[in-house]
């Protein structure tokens, strides 16, 4: 499969991105990216979506196409193959473009993090992306192999901005 | 129609089973396990841990003047084997697992120490704290051959065996 290379258009100031950005602080739409989990994180959006934690009473309401997305629930380690899908998911997501990535694969490639046939996380890849001309707005990383229905829903707050995040960088002398 | 008319009776006898999540505390078993917390006053230093760490989310790199012993939580695994292996107990398992964050940065932790260099060639090989153990083990060991880095050290008992004949 082809990557299509496109010039960014910008239509958007970055003012009118953060009008945009501040209006979802409710009801917002994920689409569920799988970028060659092994199906444990998967799993736990399930969960998330089930009536035991029920994330339809915050609004959040899973989509079948990126072009009604808000958020993009990304997990897996984004393999050589998945590549080019991710990049054509990726730019039908309207702007502001939102990214959740889940567990530790999409985080830090987990396992497979310098394996040959992995790009070894998102954070490796926002540069590729930015070079393909795709600009995400805000990217909240949930670790977690794979990450509770609990630590999922604190990742889509920590992303709206409704609670701080706990983790910080520390530098200890032992 | 009639199958949905089933479950009526069955989600009035069970109720609401949705979990209050974000106002009440979820449900967290005694062996779960979650983020690692490194004691830095027990850590030596030996890197046993990053050596079975099966993501190598630890990592020991001596840098400069210092060796750090480098935590990413983002590629943890969250299997408790580095708080199994560690001889000195320095690793707990916390039951911490809301750790999203914007930047990966913020996922790192980072515990510094100091580092011997060698006698000879200078080179920094150990950290001082595991020296120090070394040291207090081996109490009949001569400490001169200590304060050498393993190549030196190699070279230092060959020239002696030489001179003795």
């Amino acid at each position: 499969m082809e990557i299509q290379r496109q010039v960014p258009v910008e239509i958007f100031s970055r003012k009118d991105l953060e009008k945009a950005l501040q209006r979802i602080k409710k009801s917002i739409w994920v689409f569920h990216l799988n970028t060659g989990s092994c199906n444990g994180c998967d799993i736990e959006i399930i969960d998330v979506l089930t009536p035991w934690f029920d994330v339809e009473r915050f609004g959040i309401k899973l989509v079948a196409s990126p072009r009604h997305a808000d958020v993009v629930l990304l997990t897996g380690p984004i393999t050589i193959k998945t590549f080019p899908r991710l990049v054509k998911a990726l730019r039908a997501v309207p702007r502001p473009r939102l990214v959740l990535a889940i567990g530790s694969c999409a985080v830090g490639g987990n396992i497979w993090f310098n394996s040959y046939a992995t790009l070894g996380g998102f954070p490796n890849v926002i540069d590729k992306l930015n070079e393909l001309g795709i600009v995400i707005d805000k990217i909240v990383y949930v670790p977690g192999c794979p990450a509770r229905p609990e630590a999922i829903i604190y990742g889509v707050a920590v992303m709206l901005g409704l609670v701080e995040q706990k983790t910080r960088y520390k530098k200890v002398k032992a | 129609m009639v199958k949905f008319v089933k479950v009526l009776p069955i989600a009035a006898k069970i109720g609401t089973v949705t979990i209050r999540y974000p106002y009440a505390k979820p449900i967290v078993t005694d062996s779960f396990r979650g983020a690692i917390e490194v004691d830095p006053s027990k850590c030596t230093g030996c890197g046993a841990c990053t050596r079975i760490c099966p993501p190598k989310a630890l990592s020991l790199n001596i840098e400069g003047g210092t060796a750090i012993l480098r935590y990413f939580v983002g590629r943890c695994i969250f299997c408790g084997m580095c708080a199994d292996i560690c001889p000195e107990k320095a690793i707990k398992i916390t039951k911490e697992f809301e750790l999203a964050s914007e930047q990966v940065s913020d996922l790192y932790i980072d515990v510094e120490h100091e580092v011997v260099t060698c006698r000879k060639c200078g080179s920094k090989f150990v950290t001082s704290k595991l020296l120090n153990k070394v040291e207090q083990k081996l109490s009949e060991f001569s400490k001169e051959l200590l304060s050498l880095c393993p190549r030196c050290r190699r070279v230092e008992m060959l020239s002696k065996q030489v001179y003795l004949r």
